[in-house]
């Protein structure tokens, strides 16, 4: 009894003897930890944080570009000219509608042509690069190539003329939205990067055993391939709906009237963010404007809860989820 | 030891992030002490003589928006050899960028603005110094020397009038902006008889002839008659400005504190441009480019085009038309019927001085030399727009055909370029663009009536108009 007694005394004084040395080497790591995020971290703070949250205050005053010396707290006004402001709410509206056929188009398309690269056939790197550059185009270079193909002096028209048909006013109220849908989905490539790196990951063993026992072509992608890549589709659809909410420069370049990013577009495109810039930067409306940005920054934050939380039920993962 | 290497990297990291952050930052407007700056001379020679090195040694850094072009880096270097006391430094700002720099108390010292669109705006939200003693006292600015079109660099803040009071800038070069520059093949290609050089036609004259002017195959409209630098030939706020004037009619109050786009006068003239923008005469919503219209023109897609003396100047240097610049002739700016023949500047570009400047004399030191000593003799020689005074117009480029040929033109034109077009002091140019192209657009699709746009046009501007007084303590 003794003996444990005393074996037990060590052990305590030995670990209390440790205990400072460990803390010693924990804060050495933590502070090591911070130092390495350091450079990041301040800049981030200074040209990110600070401006974000500067931003969210100025949507609570009149600030107009050049009052900051006679600003005034308006309170909740810009808010609520958010919700009064039927151009806004069009412009939501159009958002919304764009995003609804946005984002399961592009997913739908940049999913089956993942699919279609991820085929052991010849010179598949090729169409991989093909499909993948026109991605890492500058969109204003991508903008203004849309826009001389669709004008209607454009080279869609000379052909449709050649052929013998009528033009088509492919820029104006009546089509406005067909090309600012092809401009979206030609863009889908970076998208295809990560299907393609998800359908990679996917084991080929499940297949050779599906194929054993007798799974079709159908079968094999509905109770593999779908599962297993839902995380990729759950990341997709969220960075989809952000980028379709955020949408800005494609309509902007495909204006009938676009000269500058200040044009506006035709009205069947004319979008939120469209709405947001033209408040600030052609009417000096920079509290509101900031105002618009900040209802557009907490919807996506509430889709991007939505999203997560019903995750659950349609998200498959092969390993558990910390914290589960 | 391996440790110790990676602490040293680490601090060198952070300490290296924070002196790039803190070389970001504000403050780096003066060169020098901000005290030193007032023992300079307020020496009014033009910018060729500059003896005045501060007791410190230390240079004052002045900070312009003017344009690489505009000040090249090989005028600065001149300046600077001779003015050792300063150093210039260009800094690129479109609006907002100034807007931000005003706001972050980090304004430029000279900034680029066109005495027509943007000095009343400046003067109004204080952005602007007054110059006027400074070109009282100045030797090389002689005022009895000026041209009118120094006028639109006056403001009256008593009154709110432009073009009278306060002088707080001056144009580097400027154009009657509305004549009409064509391609005479065009014309003899049509059997058509080449316009007059001293007669102006009315707008409805030039919309038929370049009606008449116009190619198309079908629908498509192979060549414009007619396109405007600046625009589409469509509804759009400097054509309508020009044809208001020249009605003695304006689309703003007396005091600029409303705007009315629904009298008979903006119907009519909205209605003409409608009909102009669908017989495709020119660019407009209905024929989208993707060029603006003075490339249109060197490419031999238009017939004509509405644009300055300075437009003489890009053909002689465009690569398409350099070697076949006796195709080119210029008619005057047209004119309303029954109306005033006026043929103004749309722009009249050239500068303030901030209010905000910690420097007003080096400022002013630079600004005179700019506008008013060997840079303005060599921008009036090489004839690229025209002087803001009677001495240096004697300057203009005579030499060739070509040049002799715009000389004489802009010699008959200037008799009728001292009205000004009538922008609200109150609202941004961009804003009423942006007002235009959301209201209007659908009337030219049939989505919208001229009377319909008119009423909701005239509800944004005169919101607008309300919320800018609001801002600049008027109302």
């Amino acid at each position: 009894m003794s003996q444990a007694k005393s074996t037990g005394a060590i052990i305590t004084e030995q670990t209390a003897r440790m205990r400072p040395a460990s803390k010693r080497r924990s804060i050495k790591a933590a502070l090591e930890f911070y130092l390495f995020i350091s450079p990041w971290f301040i800049v981030f703070v200074l040209l990110g944080l600070i401006p974000l949250f500067y931003g969210l205050y100025l949507s609570f005053t009149n600030y107009a570009g050049f009052n900051m010396d006679r600003l005034k707290f308006v309170g909740f006004d810009n808010y609520i000219k958010v919700f009064t402001d039927n151009d806004a709410m069009y412009s939501l509206g159009r958002t919304m509608l764009i995003t609804c056929i946005n984002v399961p188009a592009s997913m739908a398309i940049g999913l089956l042509l993942a699919i279609l690269l991820n085929q052991n056939v010849r010179n598949i790197g090729l169409y991989r690069t093909l499909f993948f550059i026109p991605s890492i185009i500058p969109i204003v270079a991508v903008g203004t190539m849309w826009r001389s193909l669709f004008t209607k002096e454009g080279v869609i028209n000379q052909y449709l003329v050649q052929a013998g048909l009528e033009p088509v006013d492919w820029l104006g109220y009546d089509y406005a939205m067909l090309p600012l849908f092809i401009m979206l989905m030609w863009g889908v490539g970076g998208g295809i990067l990560i299907y393609l790196a998800g359908l990679k990951a996917v084991s080929k063993e499940l297949y050779e055993a599906a194929a054993i026992d007798g799974a079709t072509t159908a079968q094999r992608f509905s109770r593999i391939t779908l599962p297993l890549i839902t995380p990729v589709l759950f990341f997709q659809f969220i960075m989809n709906i952000i980028g379709s909410l955020q949408i800005f420069v494609q309509p902007v370049l495909l204006a009938a009237n676009s000269n500058s990013l200040l044009s506006t577009p035709i009205r069947p495109n004319y979008v939120y963010s469209v709405h947001a810039f033209q408040q600030i930067f052609a009417f000096n409306r920079f509290g509101y404007g900031l105002a618009l940005l900040w209802v557009l920054f907490l919807m996506i934050l509430l889709f991007t809860i939505v999203i997560f939380t019903t995750s659950k039920l349609w998200v498959f993962y092969e390993v558990e989820q910390e914290g589960k | 030891m391996k440790k110790k290497i990676w602490s040293t990297m680490l601090s060198v990291l952070v300490v290296s992030s924070l002196l790039l952050i803190s070389a970001c930052g504000g403050g780096n407007n003066n060169g020098a002490s901000g005290n030193n700056s007032s023992k300079t001379d307020n020496s009014s020679n033009g910018g060729e003589k500059g003896e005045d090195v501060k007791p410190s040694g230390k240079r004052v850094v002045i900070r312009s928006t003017m344009y690489e072009p505009e000040m090249t880096s090989e005028m600065i270097a001149e300046f600077e050899k001779t003015h050792t006391n300063i150093k210039i430094e260009r800094v690129e700002a479109d609006y907002n960028k100034l807007m931000a720099m005003m706001a972050a108390g980090n304004a430029p010292d000279i900034i680029r603005a066109a005495g027509v669109t943007e000095v009343p705006g400046y003067v109004l939200k204080d952005m602007a110094l007054d110059l006027t003693t400074y070109f009282d006292s100045s030797t090389v600015f002689k005022q009895n020397d000026f041209l009118p079109i120094v006028n639109q660099f006056r403001f009256d803040k008593a009154t709110g009038t432009h073009g009278q009071g306060a002088i707080y800038g001056y144009p580097k070069d400027w154009s009657p902006d509305f004549t009409i520059y064509y391609n005479k093949k065009m014309f003899e290609e049509a059997g058509i008889p080449l316009p007059s050089s001293t007669e102006a036609m009315t707008w409805k004259e030039l919309i038929e002839l370049g009606k008449k002017l116009t190619k198309k195959n079908g629908e498509k409209v192979t060549r414009y008659g007619l396109v405007y630098y600046n625009g589409n030939i469509a509804a759009q706020q400097d054509l309508l400005n020009l044809q208001l004037i020249q009605s003695g009619a304006s689309m703003f109050s007396e005091d600029f504190g409303g705007s009315d786009l629904t009298t008979p006068v903006m119907k009519e003239l909205l209605n003409f441009w409608v009909d102009a923008a669908q017989s495709g005469v020119g660019p407009s919503p209905l024929h989208q480019e993707t060029d603006w219209g003075g490339q249109l023109f060197v490419d031999n897609k238009a017939a004509m085009i509405i644009a300055g003396y300075w437009f003489s100047g890009f053909l002689k240097d465009n690569q398409l038309t350099k070697d076949r610049i006796d195709e080119f002739a210029v008619s005057p700016a047209p004119m309303m019927e029954g109306g005033t023949r006026i043929s103004p500047s749309a722009s009249g570009t050239g500068a303030i001085i901030s209010s905000k400047t910690k420097h007003p004399k080096e400022a002013w030191e630079v600004f005179e030399w700019f506008f008013g000593g060997k840079p303005a003799e060599d921008r009036a020689k090489a004839g690229y727009g025209l002087p803001a005074t009677k001495t240096l117009m004697n300057m203009l480029p005579q030499d060739t055909p070509f040049n002799k040929m715009n000389y004489d033109f802009v010699q008959n034109e200037l008799k009728y370029s001292e009205g000004y077009l009538k922008y609200n002091p109150y609202l941004t140019y961009q804003a009423v663009n942006a007002v235009f192209d959301k209201h209007f657009t659908p009337v030219y699709f049939g989505k919208d009536t001229v009377d319909g746009a008119g009423q909701k046009m005239t509800e944004e501007i005169n919101t607008l108009i309300n919320e800018g007084k609001q801002l600049i303590g008027t109302n």
